[in-house]
């Protein structure tokens, strides 16, 4: 999504040499192929006027309203209150929630890409590469129900990781139920489920690195770890920008893993703006301030956004 | 780099890292064959005593899983198809076509992606809601349930995408006019064109996209759960599994849940593991999951 950024200039280039007979047979052609165009965009227009265009303009109406539901007609119109409220004394939604959406995101970014970079490097020297990568990928294809629910089941007192630490002489841990431990918890579930597809990404950077590089390198001499610093490091680092901000856009947005293994608790251990805006809409019916949190949360991930592409524009890099 | 030089310390890594990856699912598929005394005590058992199908049998009932699993097929079915269908010809119309207006369309197809999707959790559900004479709704909207309470709401908001069409049209770009251009000659419409030498040419990504599409769709939650919660009869897999786990004392239906998750993952990953590498390769084209 985030990456598009082809330019429009590659349509112009490609499009179609009509031979016509005639300056008039040409025009009669023409039109009849923009007609046909049309319709064939007809479906997916139409979809963007519903539900793109007319969404994003009743998110904003609805942010800038108070309305209890049902009646339409009911919207009143509040201008930045519902914004105001978030950003109050006494709101929750700079801390703890805004801050566990950041912790939650930077805590997967860490754990994912240092398990990426260290699975990517190694699986570059291995044979069976391909079999490595499928079993890195089972978590991306598997709902996040399964994942949720499973790992919510390893770290129960009788569950698969207490048993782990209980054969090695630890004491159990509630990992779920302590408020401390909540979060970290989740983190790790959300890095070992998007782990696969950073490995992929690596991967594909680490093969555009030119080999000639490595032999001028062991020429001269140089060990395996002066070699990963100075030539795989730098040189994979549009790869490494990009995992970064990708993953760190989705650990912005995600709260389904949560809705599924804590619900935001205990207590709002594991509350993230995505899941207030949720349950401000779902459960209390308070649509104004849900609204108002998107657009927040939306100006967070815009920014994230926007620096990527300046980081890959002003490196002129077309990503 | 230290190609060869130290091979097993990287297979000791890759090793113990695919390891960590399989043993939840290994751990999924043990639990659901464990007893209700069994699943949950300490201390903690790898193996079940016994491999007892019985949790698979309740499953089936518990959760009505013929009917979990029907609209599950039908709203992946529906989301699949249309976004085939529309990305493809939305696609040739943008690489092939000409037409006035043509680079605003792929600026707008381009800008749309940039919107994420949490922020239409809110006005989707309250634009199917509102629905006119749907549900039992007026014209203008007022009285009923709308759209919500019907199948195709698991599906409304997905079936166009703007991934699909940009990826589409940039495979079409390459199909050499010429060929169009004898068809057309030869008295071929622009369907006839599309249907019999566009689509056939970019099977390659169609099947990519497809499978992407059907495994996002398959494995959707959150909209899902927002729908489900209007009209129980189109809960779809994900969401009875995750309300039964809710809902009835987790320690001793867990094995049941596990039972489920099995059945309804069992699918998806064996399409996975048959056509992974058009799979892998959408990931590396959409560069992100």
């Amino acid at each position: 999504m985030v990456n598009a950024t082809l330019t429009p200039e590659t349509t112009r280039r490609a499009a179609p040499g009509a031979p016509a007979t005639g300056i008039h047979g040409r025009d009669r052609r023409g039109r009849r192929q923009a007609v046909v165009a049309y319709l064939f965009l007809a479906p997916a227009l139409l979809f963007f006027a519903v539900f793109l265009v007319l969404p994003l303009g009743f998110a904003v109406l609805l942010s800038t309203s108070r309305w209890a539901g049902f009646d339409l007609g009911d919207i009143q119109p509040v201008g930045l209150d519902n914004f105001a409220a978030l950003f109050a004394d006494g709101s929750t939604f700079l801390t703890p929630v805004l801050t566990n959406t950041l912790l939650f995101a930077l805590g997967t970014v860490a754990l994912a890409l240092a398990g990426s970079v260290l699975v990517a490097t190694c699986i570059d020297n291995l044979r069976f590469q391909g079999l490595w990568r499928t079993l890195y990928f089972l978590p991306i294809v598997t709902t996040v129900v399964a994942v949720g629910n499973v790992w919510k089941y390893m770290y129960e007192p009788g569950g698969l990781v207490n048993g782990v630490l209980n054969a090695l002489g630890f004491g159990s841990v509630a990992f779920l139920q302590d408020p401390d431990t909540a979060l970290p918890s989740v983190v790790v579930v959300q890095a070992w489920a998007s782990v696969g597809s950073a490995i992929l990404v690596l991967t594909a950077g680490l093969k555009s690195i030119p080999e000639t590089y490595y032999e001028a390198a062991a020429l001269d001499g140089a060990g395996p770890g002066t070699v990963f610093l100075r030539i795989t490091l730098p040189l994979l680092r549009p790869s490494l920008v990009f995992v970064c901000v990708t993953q760190f856009l989705t650990g912005l947005q995600s709260f389904a893993l949560i809705i599924v293994m804590t619900k935001g608790g205990p207590g709002d251990a594991t509350e993230v703006a995505a899941l207030e805006m949720y349950r401000q809409a779902f459960s209390y019916g308070d649509w104004g301030t849900a609204s108002a949190a998107a657009f927040v949360l939306f100006a967070v991930v815009l920014t994230v956004t926007l620096a990527q592409l300046w980081f890959f524009r002003r490196r002129g890099e077309d990503v | 780099m230290n190609r060869r030089r130290f091979p097993w310390l990287s297979y000791l890594l890759v090793v113990t890292g695919a390891v960590l990856t399989v043993v939840p699912f290994a751990d999924m598929v043990m639990t659901s064959f464990k007893g209700p005394a069994e699943a949950g005590t300490l201390p903690y058992r790898f193996l079940p005593r016994a491999f007892d199908l019985s949790n698979y049998r309740a499953a089936v009932h518990q959760l009505d899983l013929p009917v979990l699993f029907r609209n599950s097929v039908v709203a992946t079915a529906l989301i699949t198809g249309s976004v085939l269908l529309t990305s493809s010809l939305a696609g040739y119309a943008l690489a092939k076509l000409r037409f006035p207006g043509r680079d605003l369309v792929f600026r707008l197809v381009l800008s749309t992606m940039m919107f994420p999707p949490f922020l239409f959790f809110i006005p989707h559900f309250l634009i199917l809601v509102h629905w006119p004479l749907a549900g039992g709704n007026d014209l203008l909207g007022r009285g009923g349930a709308g759209l919500t309470v019907s199948i195709v709401a698991l599906a409304m908001p997905f079936l166009v995408s703007s991934f699909g069409i940009f990826l589409t049209r940039q495979f079409m770009i390459s199909i050499p006019d010429e060929v169009l251009e004898a068809a057309r000659i030869d008295g071929a419409g622009e369907f006839t064109v599309w249907w019999r030498i566009v689509v056939p040419q970019t099977r390659p990504v169609l099947l990519t996209l497809g499978l992407l599409t059907f495994v996002d769709a398959w494995n959707e939650y959150i909209w899902a759960l927002l729908v489900s919660t209007a009209d129980p009869d189109v809960m779809t897999l994900p969401v009875g599994i995750q309300l039964l786990q809710d809902y009835v004392d987790p320690t001793r239906t867990m094995p049941i849940v596990m039972a489920g998750l099995v059945l309804s993952t069992l699918p998806i990953l064996t399409l996975f593991l048959l056509l992974q590498k058009h799979y892998i390769r959408g990931v590396m084209l959409s560069g992100l999951k």
